[in-house]
């Protein structure tokens, strides 16, 4: 009955006439409207979605996850000598970056892009009342000398492997928005004219700028005529925001869009029940990227600090099947926090393939004996794990679902609780309330050293007033020696040498219980080529330039 | 201006200073600060850095310090900015209210239109057949969960059928923003809100014309030989009004709040949206500001009703 | 009897449904026994409505989120009549003072937008009352949450028409005959007024037993409502939206579900009010 049903909404579907011909215009899905759309402001996904269109960082990560220059000629190198080290009154190492302003670099407004915007931008970023963010980048920024109007250097307090990284500076506009904050820093947020007059021209230097705002339901972006770049296919992109993911898909269905972003679209049981539909307007691509799906353990607890029982919760779990049956195979399993994709990826560490056997060995080794249908250690006490996870996110449900049912098989009584993201993030887990387990995800960088996640120096408390996200609690002094010196490792192999002693350890001790590299769905029209999704925080519209509409 | 009015104006400011309020404290319990959040989300982000927002923002004061602060600003006309959205909130709430006003009024004509017919129908013939199937609608219409009703309508006339757009505000061609583009794209959301609604209409609609029915001018009509179609249109329909007069004076305050459900489904920006994101943002400038014009709207909608009913039927005077 | 036939099919609906929710434990599948192997699978023996995403048989789930989500309804629809009546007795019947300050009470609660008021109480933090993580868990806590938060709502119109009556009985004789003889005010609202009131009232809550079901499905639209893994119609109602395009069928049982329903206490409800209160029929 379903599949005759679904044969003949086929049928009606594709009976009703595509737009065809010549595409001035792109429609693009999104689940989300940008609130605001100060690009230093705070990151959302939404915003940062649509300015990939209409502005660029100093660098960024590609596709094939290297860094590149966005808004500078070249990336400054120790070998090129654009790079030269310095050190400070205390010793530390610190170093010395020239980036050269590209010279068809443009505002919207004619205006060029120059050192004075990067020297305002760095003023506002490191202004206590700005309300920017993540100021802790300009605060490492000791001095930005201008060499002339293209070329500045900036001094940098440390020198991290990563030093040539700028991925979070975006330039604003000196000439327009100097005004706006110069006489009163501490309502700048508020006088922006981003979110005041977001179509002005000249806040946009990349292919697009923003022509019009229907605030909860679509942005219109044309071309931007400074652009000096590869020319852009399509004369407007528009993009509109449904929250509703049904609702979105429906859009795509009936026209409404042409194409669902990946990154904030729909999610993931949906792209693949869509993609098994082999609509022949559409084609799905699968992406699965830096989003790291895990639980985090709280080590306190004492059933859980022991390592063996962490083990045996992972030989319980069948992960590979999940993976297939929930996932179509789509989402990869999770051996460490580290992505096969990422150039450090140690490819040889110890996993944990579904073995019930042997998690039951573990269990009883542990001293949690099997009697009837629960384990019970010496005191008679029960093993019993509470697992938290968000709501409303349909595959952290369905996961939480399939954990529950796979641990009872091991007699452990599992207790599944769901809370909204507000509760779960901002005091559950921030103030580790978790008695047992947390179901989440870390989205990080390529390369990106988890610090705050596994230094024993983070782990939040009262007393260091919730600083740092080392949840778990775990505190290894041979992890905190590897962090510590793979941020300030430059020689490329000797880091991999180190990030695969990290991994090492990581697999074997098992901070928290790695479980899945989410994937994204993108839903492309098939005429439409060049969309590169990136698989981490950078979206694939920083390369608008390069899609192609080929009927 | 009267004395009762004054006195109900009073009522009104003291009810909508207390549910200020109330809803200011039920807000700052939720848990969850913006910032908190932002923590989350945001590895670079140092414990210093959110004491800083925090305090940009004040949202580190005590609770009743922030109440005042708001109400102290509000009184003076201040309405302030909207943390999340970087501007006045009446600049947010502005386009938002446009919007579901115009949705909610094209719903609820629509409603009025279909239902106070068959409601009159319905009670021309009590214990009918006609009667039964009437009801029978009405209470049907009023039994469906929105989002099923309007996920529906899209999937049959907007992904099967293709007659109608399956949501947003407008057609995103050069060629969208006209009157018949904005027409089609409200016809899916007012239709599953007029549906939802019309059942209370009706229903409301045929029990005042069979309170009426029995009184004594309609007797007489009907000794003089009137049929009762007849009475109906040209004397019982406007009696039988009245109580439709209340209803919708308390419904008034709906076309402030929006409907959240439908204009999530539908994509339409409006109030109901922008309340719902308000307040799961923490917004507290905008969130006040939106839910205390809704209930100083609602409260004005029955305080104009009351004073319709006094003007429309002399039997009932205001104290 | 043959007049009201729609009165007479919605209280035989209800009671079959009754019988239903009651019987589940017994006769019905275990509701949350996974099945990945066997995703959304056509109707079969053992799958009388088929499986869902996760391989569950709908049946058996249908039927428990019966229970969850009638469970909900009726102690909702008492516990808001409850609140209501008691309200509603003390305004009435004190008159004065009380009287303005409940009522205005009771305007503030109602001008307030419903759903955002809904979503701020559900999105309160039970830690923060006290509440610890073991009681949480339990289904008791979950069911007995949705039921306060929406029985703060909702007792507004129940304790407005209480206050009516009890205005409308305070004035009669046989009342004045009883305070006259020395009778408490308690004794004269509960053995006197309370008779009274209590047709209206009954009615009142069949006919908002309907409502609270779909305030239900609503709050689980939104992702505040009885929480996956346990069943309600209304969290089963929301999943299958979002797999509406692949199995649209997977719609039907939850919304036809509630849709009887609620249909069925409206038609009762009603036949109800018939029959108590022929004036208003």
């Amino acid at each position: 009955m379903p599949s005759l049903f679904r044969l003949l909404l086929t049928i009606i579907v594709l009976a009703v006439p595509m737009a065809a011909g010549a595409k001035d215009q792109l429609a693009i899905g999104l689940s989300q409207f940008p609130a605001s759309l100060h690009p230093n402001m705070e990151s959302m996904m939404a915003k940062a979605y649509v300015l990939g269109m209409t502005n660029r960082p100093m660098t960024a990560f590609d596709a094939k996850w290297q860094l590149v220059c966005m808004l500078c000629e070249r990336l400054p190198t120790f070998d090129n000598g654009l790079a030269k080290r310095e050190t400070g009154a205390d010793g530390k190492a610190r170093v010395a970056l020239t980036y050269t302003l590209p010279a068809d670099a443009f505002w919207g407004d004619g205006t060029p892009v120059t050192t004075e915007d990067v020297l305002f931008t760095w003023e506002v970023g490191r202004h206590p009342q700005s309300g920017v963010g993540n100021a802790e980048m300009y605060r490492r920024i000791l001095k930005i000398e201008a060499k002339d109007a293209k070329t500045f250097t900036v001094h940098l307090d440390r020198l991290t492997f990563d030093y040539n990284a700028l991925n979070d500076f975006q330039p604003l506009p000196a000439h327009l928005e100097r005004d706006r904050f110069s006489p009163d820093p501490a309502t700048y947020r508020n006088r922006s004219l981003y979110d005041h007059d977001s179509t002005r021209p000249g806040l946009y230097n990349g292919p697009y700028r923003i022509a019009q705002v229907v605030a909860g339901s679509h942005l219109v972006l044309e071309r931007n005529a400074h652009w000096r770049g590869t020319k852009p296919d399509f004369d407007r992109v528009v993009v509109r925001a449904v929250e509703n993911t049904a609702a979105l898909e429906a859009q795509l269905l009936s026209g409404g869009v042409d194409m669902i972003a990946g990154e904030l679209g729909l999610p993931l049981e949906q792209g693949l029940a869509l993609a098994k539909r082999d609509d022949p307007r559409f084609q799905v691509i699968f992406k699965s990227g830096l989003v790291y799906e895990h639980m985090d353990v709280n080590l306190d607890n004492p059933a859980l600090a022991d390592r063996r029982v962490r083990q045996a919760l992972m030989y319980g779990l069948d992960r590979q099947g999940m993976s297939r049956q929930l996932f179509d195979g789509r989402q990869p399993v999770a051996h460490t926090q580290v992505n096969p994709l990422d150039g450090v990826h140690a490819g040889d560490v110890p996993t944990y393939g579904h073995d019930p056997a042997k998690a039951a060995k573990l269990l009883d080794e542990a001293g949690w004996i099997l009697k009837g249908a629960s384990r019970r250690n010496g005191k008679g006490e029960a093993l019993t794990v509470e697992l938290i996870t968000t709501a409303g996110n349909r595959s952290r449900e369905l996961v939480s679902q399939v954990i529950q049912g796979q641990w009872r098989a091991l007699g452990i009584d599992v207790r599944l609780k769901a809370e909204p993201p507000r509760v779960f993030f901002a005091e559950t887990v921030t103030k580790r309330r978790f008695a047992h387990l947390a179901l989440f995800a870390w989205v990080s960088a390529p390369e990106n050293v988890p610090r705050t996640t596994l230094h024993s120096s983070q782990v939040p408390s009262a007393a260091n007033n919730w600083t740092g996200q080392n949840y778990t609690g775990y505190a290894d002094p041979r992890m905190d020696t590897l962090l510590d010196a793979i941020e300030v490792e430059l020689d490329k192999p000797k880091r991999v040498e180190l990030w695969r002693q990290l991994q090492h350890l990581y697999a074997q001790d098992l901070p928290a219980l790695p479980l899945f590299f989410r994937a994204e769905a993108y839903v492309l029209p098939r005429p439409l080529t060049g969309v590169e999704p990136t698989g981490h925080q950078d979206p694939s519209t920083m390369w608008i330039e390069h899609w192609r509409w080929r009927p | 201006m009267s004395i009762w009015l004054l006195g109900r104006l009073a009522q009104a400011a003291m009810v909508l200073a207390v549910m200020s309020v109330v809803v200011h404290g039920l807000m700052g319990l939720m848990p969850g600060d913006p910032i908190d959040l932002m923590i989350a989300s945001d590895p670079n982000l140092t414990a210093a850095d959110a004491m800083r927002l925090k305090a940009l923002y004040g949202l580190d004061q005590p609770w009743g310090q922030r109440y005042l602060a708001w109400a102290g600003q509000v009184v003076q006309g201040e309405l302030g900015y909207s943390r999340l959205f970087a501007q006045p909130v009446l600049a947010v709430i502005g386009p938002a209210l446009v919007n579901s006003l115009t949705l909610m009024l094209s719903a609820l004509a629509l409603s009025l239109l279909l239902a106070v017919p068959l409601g009159m129908v319905a009670a021309l013939r009590p214990g009918s057949a006609v009667d039964h199937a009437i009801n029978a609608f009405a209470f049907a219409s009023a039994s469906l969960p929105t989002f099923w009703l309007g996920l529906m309508l899209m999937l049959v006339f907007a992904v099967s059928l293709g007659w109608l757009p399956a949501g947003g505000m407008q057609s995103l061609g050069g060629d969208g923003g006209g009157v018949i583009d904005s027409l089609r794209h409200m016809a899916l959301p007012v239709a599953t809100l007029a549906i939802a609604g019309l059942g209370q209409y009706a229903r409301h609609t045929r029990a005042a014309m069979l309170a009426e029915a029995g009184q004594d001018y309609i007797r007489t009509a009907r000794a003089k030989g009137c049929g009762p179609a007849r009475i109906a249109l040209k004397h019982q329909w406007r009696n039988a009004l009245l109580p439709l007069v209340t209803l919708l004076g308390l419904e008034f305050g709906s076309l402030f709040s929006g409907a959240l459900i439908t204009e999530t489904v539908f994509g339409w920006p409006g109030m109901g949206k922008l309340i719902n994101d308000a307040v799961m943002g923490n917004d507290f400038n905008l969130a006040l500001t939106a839910l205390m014009l809704a209930t100083a709207m609602t409260l004005a909608g029955s305080l104009l009703a009351d004073m319709a009913m006094a003007r429309l039927d002399p039997r009932i005077s205001l104290r | 009897m043959k007049r009201d036939l729609p009165a007479l099919i919605g209280t035989i609906v209800l009671a079959l449904l009754l019988a239903a929710t009651v019987a589940a434990p017994f006769v019905a599948a275990d509701p949350e026994a996974m099945n990945l192997a066997t995703i959304h699978a056509p109707p079969s023996l053992f799958h009388p409505l088929g499986t869902d995403e996760l391989g569950r048989d709908v049946a058996s789930r249908l039927l428990h989120g019966g229970r969850v989500s009638l469970a909900v309804a009726l102690a909702t629809a008492v516990l808001a009549a409850f609140l209501g009546t008691a309200i509603g007795l003390l305004a009435g019947y004190h008159g004065g003072r009380l009287d303005a300050l409940l009522m205005r009470l009771t305007d503030g609660v109602m001008a307030l937008p419903l759903l955002p008021l809904l979503i701020v109480l559900a999105a309160l933090d039970p830690a923060k009352l006290g509440i610890d993580a073991e009681t949480q868990s339990t289904e008791a806590f979950t069911i007995g949450r949705m039921v306060v938060i929406i029985a703060l709502v909702g007792w507004t119109g129940a304790a407005r028409l209480v206050r009516a009556q009890t205005m409308t009985v305070k004035a009669r004789d046989y009342v004045r005959a009883a305070t006259a003889l020395g009778a408490t005010p308690t004794r004269i609202m509960l053995r006197h007024i309370l008779p009274n009131v209590a047709s209206p009232m009954v009615v009142a809550a069949t006919l908002s037993v309907g409502n609270i079901i779909l305030v239900e499905s609503a709050l689980s639209f939104l992702g505040l409502g009885v929480q996956p893994p346990m069943a309600s119609w209304g969290n089963m109602l929301t999943g299958a939206m979002n797999v509406i395009w692949s199995a649209p069928l997977q719609a039907l049982w939850p919304g036809l579900a509630i849709f009887v329903t609620v249909l069925a206490f409206n038609l009762a409800g009603d036949g109800l009010q018939r029959r108590l209160d022929p004036r208003k029929a």
